[in-house]
């Protein structure tokens, strides 16, 4: 007779720990959030912490290439650009560019999608019908898109891009979150609560959306993602942050001119929006994989 | 039956195209700038014809009478003149168009042969290495900002090794005459003498941007034929296959394709939009002469008629595009097509 | 000759939290011909055996038999494929809900003629089609669908679920199995369409000589069709014997109390009474007794108890408990 661990008493854990503990066993996407915690923090203390001033022009240092080069100079780490500005500072201060006004778009249209999903979702009726009409309509212009025909009326800038992008975003969360709580309001502990008395705000309340925070945050990482692209897209487009901000896309198109002189002024703004993305990417592929596991279980 | 689902996606794609060619026609009055210039594309209109142009483009009345004379114009082909070269707008879209879309569809083209196959060998080595090393490349495509990419593929390539030029659609040393529009069916067509040198130079154009764009489809591809293979195997029709006696690939194939199929349809309808978005930033780089970079252009020189014009085509194929997956989707899938009718 | 002997059945999984024995020292045996019930509450482990025995449980299980013979071959000796291939010829399987186990882009026809082997078909490869053809009407006359042409021609969506369970009969029997096994098939039907169903196994088992391995958690149909039963307790093999017997006289409390909790077994039972049935609720896998697993619950139970009871054998019945019920003379 095999002997089992019966005095090891398992307490029941919540869904949120259940959760984090599939999202913990997978290791990339462990990865992927330690990634994106250290963009955060750069993004909100980097101007802080940067060596020199990300606008400050030195013209004795013009196009100086990285330090580990043999004309480098180790006190401009990355190098500097054509107008001697120092890259790494002027990286730094591109996290809160790109990244910080990327979470803050994505946090706004999330905001926002909520409200209008929530409304998109309780209510029936030809009013509902024509909106979620409208809504798969907007669903099929692609955020970018969308975003150059805004700036194209607004003018390029960067508040005007923040409206742009979050404007952009919006389909997205209000079609998934509309589609969450539909799924839900067809589950039979609903039903239960209304047989209680519950009217809809308080079924709404109790029920519907403690159960549909994993889709938010799920919906929120993937939003995440697109903002970033779209914001360095539309800085490469010098439609967004114009000069002399230090946002990444738009470092990038500056650098445009001297591909054949300085390859890393090209290659590593580029290469931080990458990680960023990879980083952001895999957090929501961690996340998806944990909800499904939590689900099937 | 069938006949009523596609009588209602007609009727929706109508509204979606009225919707459209009134948030058109609504640009011409969002846009800094004299309406009048902005409809008619004349920037200097004399005072002879600023009457006539008023009466004609009915600016005096209400705004639904300037939109029904708007829709009429555009039906009738007069889509106003571009600002920059006062040469009208539909004939430099019919110019520039075809080659965007040309290389839309090489990429699609790629993405479908690669992205397939790859992404069912990812669904069943699902545990093993190979399986692992797809989804993770995948996932690294899929998060590569694509101008970075694609200037770090003329840094490679055409800088670096100097296999393929940096840029345009052909040498201008040949000059092919646009019968079609797009390039390698007119250099086939056109019947001169240094054809095959022309398809070479020709291809050695293509190829770069045509792989750089088709980057993000064939990544989307790969992950979405996985996840969708992984939960078709795990249906209880598949196991009832396999209990019949079926080998493992005659299930796959017999079973699980043409089941994983039909939700990457319908993904690869929402993502066609994200496509010619990307389209455009590779236009620019690439210099490939489409309507991305001229409506690129066209923004920043801020001439609104073009800006107009580009927008409406653009938006109208994402639109025409995805009813036309949802279509197919509902064509090929028994169970929507109960929902459709039910 | 028996056509499955299995002894001593055990069925591990391992989690997180270690091994956990969801099957404890089964043992099932089926002879040609005979229907055999499988009786239990869900979570006694009955589809988990029925699954072990087709082979579809997954890398995660470990199975370990004193015998786990198929008409004389040990099937946990053999490779996978030549257990699959045995498996294959001789052994079919219908679900609970048939209408998720048929391909829903797939025409019925398609599915049907799929199941056909082609080796039952006569004359050339040329003619296949219309030979499965013609085999799977007759298969479809054969499980009493008659509007053959309707149901051949639809999808899965657009039947019902017992016309579903009756097709996943005929594909079953397409390839003229040895032994059917019927995983709760009547769960998702209506009460007509179960008798239907029943009398069609019974009837199969009848004229083609098939053996039917019948799993269900009903008692009373169960009662009525089958020849022999084994009722399972949380992965326990409880008791086992005739069908008849076992229920006239059981000898484990467990059996005894599913008896006495069917009404339509207790012809003397008063009106408003209350229903009988044992106190406390299933353990969790998790949390399984040491010993008998019906201890915590059993009205018998006395410290002998937290050793597992071996199983005793009374002419053709087996049980397991160390204090059965007292053999009660024949009314």
């Amino acid at each position: 007779m095999a002997k089992f661990q019966w005095l090891h008493q398992k307490t029941e854990h919540g869904p949120l720990s259940q959760l984090w503990d599939s999202f913990r066993q997978q290791h990339a996407a462990v990865v992927g959030l330690m990634l994106f915690g250290f963009f955060s923090l750069i993004a909100l203390f980097g101007p802080l912490l940067t060596p020199y001033d990300p606008y400050l022009q030195n013209p004795d240092a013009l196009l100086l290439p990285p330090s580990w080069d043999d004309l480098g100079d180790v006190r401009y780490l990355l190098g500097t650009d054509d107008l001697g500005r120092d890259q790494l500072s002027r990286l730094i201060k591109g996290a809160s560019y790109t990244f910080g006004i990327a979470l803050v778009t994505a946090i706004g249209a999330l905001l926002f999608g909520l409200l209008l999903g929530v409304l998109a979702g309780m209510s029936k009726g030809f009013r509902a019908s024509a909106f979620n009409h409208v809504l798969d309509l907007a669903l099929t212009i692609p955020s970018l898109l969308l975003a150059i025909i805004i700036v194209a009326i607004l003018g390029p800038g960067l508040v005007n891009t923040i409206w742009a992008i979050m404007l952009a975003l919006l389909p997205q969360f209000v079609h998934g979150i509309r589609n969450t709580i539909l799924q839900q309001l067809e589950q039979e502990y609903v039903i239960a609560y209304r047989l209680d008395g519950a009217n809809n705000w308080q079924i709404l309340r109790y029920v519907i959306l403690p159960n549909t925070w994993e889709q938010l945050t799920v919906l929120f990482s993937m939003a995440l993602s697109t903002a970033i692209l779209d914001i360095a897209a539309l800085g490469f487009l010098g439609l967004g942050a114009q000069a002399p901000a230090a946002e990444w896309g738009l470092m990038v198109a500056d650098a445009l001119d001297l591909i054949y002189l300085s390859p890393w002024s090209i290659a590593l703004p580029g290469l931080l929006i990458f990680i960023a993305v990879l980083s952001v990417n895999l957090v929501s592929d961690g996340l998806r994989t944990a909800v499904r596991k939590r689900q099937e279980n | 039956m069938i006949w009523h689902y596609l009588i209602r996606r007609l009727f929706l794609l109508s509204f979606v195209f009225f919707a459209l060619t009134c948030f058109a026609f609504s640009l011409g009055h969002l846009f800094p700038g004299d309406p009048l210039v902005n409809f008619s594309g004349i920037s200097q209109p004399d005072d002879e014809l600023m009457p006539v142009l008023v009466q004609q483009y009915r600016l005096d009345d209400g705004y639904l009478q300037q939109y029904i004379a708007f829709l009429q114009r555009i039906l009738q082909g007069d889509w106003g003149l571009s600002l920059a070269s006062q040469q009208p707008v539909l004939h430099e879209l019919k110019l520039v168009f075809p080659a965007t879309l040309e290389l839309v569809a090489y990429a699609l083209l790629i993405s479908f042969v690669l992205g397939v196959p790859l992404g069912l060998l990812a669904a069943i080595k699902a545990n093993h290495w190979s399986g692992r090393a797809i989804s993770t490349i995948a996932l690294l495509g899929y998060s590569l900002p694509i101008f970075w990419w694609a200037l770090l593929m003329i840094m490679l390539f055409s800088i670096g090794l100097g296999w393929f030029p940096t840029s345009g659609r052909i040498s201008v040393l040949y000059e092919i005459p646009a019968v079609t529009g797009f390039m390698l069916p007119d250099i086939l067509l056109s019947g001169q003498t240094y054809w095959q040198a022309a398809l070479q130079d020709a291809i050695r154009h293509l190829w770069l941007p045509a792989f750089v764009l088709a980057t993000y489809p064939t990544t989307v591809m790969i992950r979405f034929t996985r996840d969708a293979m992984l939960n078709v195997w795990q249906q209880s029709y598949i196991k009832t296959a396999r209990a019949k006696g079926l080998s493992r690939s005659q299930v796959l194939y017999r079973h699980g394709l043409r089941n994983a199929m039909l939700p990457v349809m319908r993904q690869l309808g929402l993502q066609f939009s994200t496509l010619v978005t990307l389209a455009m930033i590779s236009e620019l780089i690439f210099s490939w002469p489409g309507i991305g970079l001229w409506l690129l252009d066209s923004i920043n020189q801020r001439n609104y008629p073009a800006i107009q014009g580009g927008l409406l085509v653009i938006s109208s194929l994402v639109i025409l595009v995805n009813i036309l997956m949802d279509v197919l989707h509902t064509l090929f899938n028994p169970l929507a097509r109960k929902q459709a009718n039910g | 000759m028996l056509l499955l002997d299995i002894r001593n059945l055990t069925l591990e999984l391992e989690t997180s939290q270690g091994l956990i024995r969801a099957v404890d020292r089964v043992s099932l045996s089926l002879r040609e011909g005979e229907i055999r019930g499988l009786v239990g509450e869900s979570g006694s482990g009955k589809s988990l055996i029925a699954k072990a025995i087709v082979g579809v449980l997954n890398q995660r299980w470990r199975i370990k038999a004193d015998r786990f013979h198929w008409c004389g071959v040990d099937l946990l000796q053999l490779p996978f494929d030549q257990q699959r291939k045995i498996i294959g010829r001789d052994i079919a399987m219908i679900y609970q809900e048939p209408s998720k186990c048929l391909d829903p882009t797939a025409l019925i026809a398609e599915q049907l003629h799929e199941s056909i082997p082609n080796q039952l078909l006569k004359g050339g490869w040329w003619n296949r089609a219309r030979q499965k053809r013609k085999k799977a009407i007759a298969l479809l006359h054969k499980v009493g669908i008659k509007e053959h042409q309707s149901v051949l021609e639809s999808y899965p969506y657009q039947l019902s679920e017992g016309v579903c369970q009756k097709v996943m009969i005929a594909m079953a029997i397409a390839k003229n199995p040895k032994l059917l096994i019927a995983d709760e098939p009547t769960t998702a039907l209506e009460a007509s369409t179960q008798a239907q169903l029943f009398r069609l196994i019974s009837s199969l088992n009848q004229l083609k000589g098939m053996s039917v391995l019948l799993i269900s958690n009903e008692l009373d149909s169960i009662a009525r069709y089958t020849h022999r039963l084994s009722v399972l307790y949380c992965g326990q093999l409880v008791e086992s014997g005739e069908t008849a017997r076992l229920l006239a006289q059981p000898f484990h409390p467990y059996t005894d109390a599913l008896i006495k909790s069917v009404p339509e077994f207790q012809p003397d039972l008063a009106p408003k009474s209350q229903l009988y049935a044992l106190p406390g609720s299933i353990p969790t896998l998790q949390h399984l007794p040491v010993g008998c697993r019906l201890g915590p619950r059993c009205p018998n139970a006395r410290k002998e108890c937290v050793h597992t009871p071996a199983l005793e054998r009374k002419q053709h019945h087996f049980y397991s408990c160390h204090f059965p019920l007292q053999y009660k003379e024949p009314q």
